[in-house]
């Protein structure tokens, strides 16, 4: 042990021992080295051999007479070997392609001067930095010791940035004599660079692995030897020519293409152009500029000018909307999210499209003839949704129809654009939420704007469920009734849609024109979607219609075990009303009271048998006969003619004949008169008093069209007037034994201008009480408030159901205060209070 | 930095040689441990063309205690709570020595 413990000394005095004096064969060992290193001959040098040479440098506290040595050789070494090299390189082509900017040289000439020249800085660049490389570590010692307590830069940084100082940030003299200006190495680079990339941008091929070169040369380079993380020469001096150089290219670009190009190209180019940036940014210039460069693409190429490209006649937005350019838009939607996040250019189009779209329906539906075969031909859309209309089309229509075709087509129309919308939504605009509320709104406004929206999609929901029954399968109403749903939506005069529902609905229900399920099915759509209250008379009416059923089944099993006679001539269908959950239109309280009309005895018989019979189990109800609202059906005979032998006359023909009730009482009127006898239009009024207006559709019906005339008229003419004379059609024929008297009644159509003031006064005057109680129930919470708030809160209470005018609160206020609800603040205007 | 594309650049083991004429044959990559042999087998010096790398000044004893504990160090680097290795007393200058030398003295993290 002690002999190992002696060894320690014979080591350490050797190298302390040497003294200062081996300075210089260290460094001549040293120096010799760095030149075997610049010029490739580095293999037959020992490493350990020169780092122990810096090694005992630095420990004899020669760290800085060393640092001092190695920078002053490679700074020689730079001025001799380097720096003539590169001035070569700097050669009257160059110069003049870059510094001056002559025009005039070609393309692949100013490419390939542009290229040798980068070459040159590269290869220069890649022994610099190998040599550099090297010789920090052999001085690794140096750096380890002596440069950190000196708090200098690493020798690697040291050496290195005598690339950027002698080259880089030098001129060539002579050239600059020549000029007669300054200027770096550094200009004519970053230029040349530019310039190729520019002639990549234009087509050209250039060579991408040296420009990489160059700019991870600039990324290791600094702005000082600190070496400071952001002060890249890459960040501080070339990144922002090139991003100039590029919002200069993109300008220009940009320009041209508005001049030559349409709104499509421009879209198709402009995202290329960014995904060619961010390539060139992986393969070519650096990904710090990634972030950088697009931004310069979207400002100058997409935003710059991007209600121009989007105005564009023939290929802007307008167009793309119009015609379904769902890839320009997808490209549009993209391009617009990476530079606005509001989308507002985006936004409003689509809301201005959405607009004029839809007014352009309201005109094309007001304008449409469709009395005329193929009217939608004008028109660019008129496709499968107009097929309903096509196939009523095949005759002339009444006004009336054509009214109601109207109205199916317009909301055929707005679900259509609801349709391309949507699809443009989900497919282009990346469910963007901000754009379907815009769009959604726009499609509120337009819809609402249009007076008689209300009743159209009730109207269309009264369309689709009957005649779907018959030409769609579930799931075709399923979607229909899904779309209707939607417009529904979009309604804010609700009360008003409820009203034509209701009167619609209940005509479907008594003439038994729908699918009860269907029906349901749409009404807890609605109950969903609009709560509660809104359907709570439709499902009444449901109610109504089932125990309506099981009434009319006890009656009838009720009369079985009487085992009455005379009922058999009469089974009794009966449907009992709640008055509330029916349209006053259909419960005859209509028009100032109702008119009791007198019935045969045979019918008399059967109400007071059935009131009766209702009674038994409902002490104290009333019922009231509604006979504009019932059919009939009647069996009748009609005798063999005599002296007819062959034909249909020679017979004795029996038929079936279905009538409104009125129609029934008129008929059995000429049951009691002779064949040949006739009743004046005033005696069957003064017998059955049924009111005028009905009779005459009534018997319109049953002595004009030929489907099913009954009765004969004196004198024949297309209309009935209170002078005719009505008998007995002995000559009757039919192909069919039931035969259904054509009513108008029971068709739903759009209402006429008169009856529509009366839908709309009716429904004013149900939002007045509305809003009467809507005031009351505020006001008692509230006890005083001010006119302003008292509005906001009514208005907010009652949005749901329709949207209130100002006016009519302020009237209903007004109507309130004089009845004493509410009595005015003293001292302070337009302020009430409650009155208990 | 230029490749080199010698033999001797990525074998597994280099051989250490003191100034007495001790080989060790050691693992590359226990090696690298200290910059110093790290720099001398990155650059196109002879050390990294042959794989050999000579230390005149350095004696076998010495050597094979650096040798040793770069073993050491490699085999227990993710190893938590390791025995300490055992330095005889009378090396322990020298080696604070080599250790300098080899810049394995500020490596510990």
């Amino acid at each position: 042990m002690a002999s190992r413990a002696n060894r320690i000394r014979p080591i350490r005095r050797p190298i302390m021992n040497r003294e200062v004096s081996e300075f210089e064969p260290c460094w001549d060992l040293l120096r010799d080295a760095l030149v075997d290193i610049h010029t490739k001959n580095a293999g037959r040098l020992s490493f350990e051999q020169l780092y122990r040479a810096s090694y005992k440098i630095v420990l004899r506290k020669k760290g800085e007479l060393l640092y001092e040595r190695v920078k002053g050789f490679e700074e020689d070494w730079f001025r001799q070997h380097i720096m003539p090299s590169i001035a070569g390189l700097v050669t009257n082509n160059i110069v003049n392609m870059t510094l001056l900017q002559h025009a005039g040289t070609s393309a692949s000439e100013r490419r390939q001067t542009g290229e040798r020249f980068l070459r040159g800085i590269r290869d220069a660049w890649e022994d610099h930095n190998m040599s550099m490389n090297m010789v920090a570590d052999i001085l690794m010692y140096l750096d380890r010791s002596y440069t950190v307590e000196s708090k200098r830069p690493s020798i690697f940084a040291a050496t290195i940035g005598l690339f950027r100082d002698h080259i880089l940030r030098d001129t060539v003299p002579s050239v600059a004599e020549q000029l007669q200006r300054d200027f770096m190495v550094f200009d004519i680079l970053n230029t040349v660079i530019v310039d190729l990339i520019n002639m990549e941008r234009d087509g050209d091929i250039v060579d991408r692995n040296l420009i990489r070169k160059i700019t991870s040369m600039l990324e290791d380079l600094y702005e000082t030897d600190e070496e400071i993380e952001n002060q890249k020469l890459y960040l501080r001096v070339f990144e922002p020519c090139y991003l100039e150089a590029s919002r200069q290219y993109y300008r220009n670009e940009c320009e041209k293409l508005l001049r030559e190009a349409d709104a499509s190209t421009w879209l198709r180019h402009a995202q290329q152009r960014l995904k060619e940036e961010q390539d060139r940014c992986g393969t070519t210039i650096s990904i710090l500029t990634v972030n950088k460069v697009a931004g310069v693409v979207e400002d100058k190429l997409v935003k710059a000018r991007l209600s121009d490209f989007l105005a564009m006649e023939g290929s802007g937005l307008k167009v793309m909307i119009d015609n379904d350019r769902l890839e320009d838009l997808a490209i549009l939607y993209q391009l617009l999210s990476r530079v606005d996040g509001t989308m507002a250019p985006l936004k409003h189009a689509l809301q201005g499209r959405v607009m004029d779209l839809g007014l352009v329906i309201e005109k094309t539906v007001r304008n449409m003839d469709f009395s005329v075969n193929g009217a939608g031909s004008g028109q660019a859309d008129a496709d499968e949704a107009a097929d309903g209309i096509d196939k009523s089309k095949i005759q002339p229509l009444t006004a009336a129809a054509q009214q109601t075709a109207a109205a199916i087509k317009w909301v055929d129309e707005v679900l259509q654009l609801k349709d391309k919308f949507d699809n443009f939504w989900s497919n282009c605009f990346n469910k963007d939420l901000v754009l379907q509320s815009a769009v959604t709104k726009s499609f509120s406004d337009f819809i609402n704007a249009f007076n008689r929206s209300s009743e159209y999609v009730s109207l269309f929901i009264d369309d689709n469920i009957k005649r779907g029954a018959k030409v769609k399968t579930d799931a075709e109403i399923d979607v229909v009734l899904d779309k209707a749903i939607v417009l529904l939506r979009y309604l804010s005069d609700r009360d008003l849609f409820e009203r034509y529902y209701q009167k619609h609905l209940a005509r479907r229900l008594l003439h038994n024109k729908s699918e009860i399920d269907t029906e349901k099915d749409m009404v807890s759509r609605m109950k969903s979607e609009m709560g509660n209250h809104f359907t709570i008379k439709f499902e009444g009416m449901f109610k109504d219609m089932e125990l309506s059923r099981d009434l009319g089944e006890n009656y009838r099993d009720h009369i079985r075990q009487l085992g009455d006679v005379d009922t058999k001539k009469v089974d009794l269908g009966i449907h009992v009303l709640t008055t509330n959950n029916w349209p006053p239109e259909v419960m005859g309280r209509g028009d100032g009271g109702r008119v009791d009309c007198i019935y045969p005895p045979a019918i008399k018989r059967l109400q007071d048998s059935f009131f009766k019979f209702y009674l038994k189990d409902r002490s104290g109800r009333v019922l009231t006969w509604v006979s504009s609202a019932g059919s009939a059906d009647i069996k009748c005979t009609f005798p063999k003619i005599a002296g007819k032998e062959s034909g249909p006359l020679s017979k004795e023909r029996r038929y079936e004949l279905n009538v409104p009730t009125y129609g029934m009482i008129i008929l059995m009127l000429f049951n009691d008169i002779d064949e040949d006898e006739s009743l004046s239009f005033g005696e069957i009024q003064g017998k059955t008093s049924i009111p005028p207006l009905d009779l005459v559709r009534v018997l319109a019906s049953l002595s004009i069209a030929p489907k099913a005339k009954v009765l004969l008229k004196h004198p024949a003419s297309k209309s009935v007037k209170p002078t005719d004379k009505f008998s007995y059609n002995t000559q009757f024929v039919s192909k069919t034994i039931k035969i259904k008297a054509p009513t108008i009644s029971s068709i739903n159509k759009v209402e006429g201008d008169e009856e529509r003031k009366e839908t709309e006064k009716k429904n004013d005057e149900t939002r007045a009480h509305i809003v009467d109680a809507a005031i009351v129930r505020i006001m008692k919470q509230r006890k005083t408030l001010s006119h302003t708030k008292l509005t906001t809160e009514v208005i907010t209470q009652l949005q749901a159901r329709f949207k209130p005018d100002v006016s009519l609160i302020k009237r209903r206020v007004e109507e309130l205060l004089y009845r004493e609800y509410l009595e005015r603040v003293d001292g302070e205007p337009a302020t009430y209070q409650y009155m208990a | 930095m230029a490749t080199n594309s010698d033999g001797a650049r990525n074998t597994k083991y280099v051989t250490m040689i003191s100034g007495d004429g001790f080989e060790f044959v050691v693992l590359r990559e226990a090696c690298l441990l200290s910059p110093t042999i790290k720099g001398m087998l990155r650059g196109s010096f002879s050390e990294a063309k042959t794989g050999r790398c000579v230390f005149p000044e350095i004696t076998g004893p010495v050597l094979e205690k650096v040798v040793e504990y770069l073993y050491y160090y490699h085999k227990n680097v993710n190893v938590p709570y390791v025995p300490d290795m055992e330095i005889p007393v009378e090396l322990c200058l020298v080696l604070l020595e080599a250790a300098d030398y080899f810049q394995l003295d500020k490596q510990m993290t």
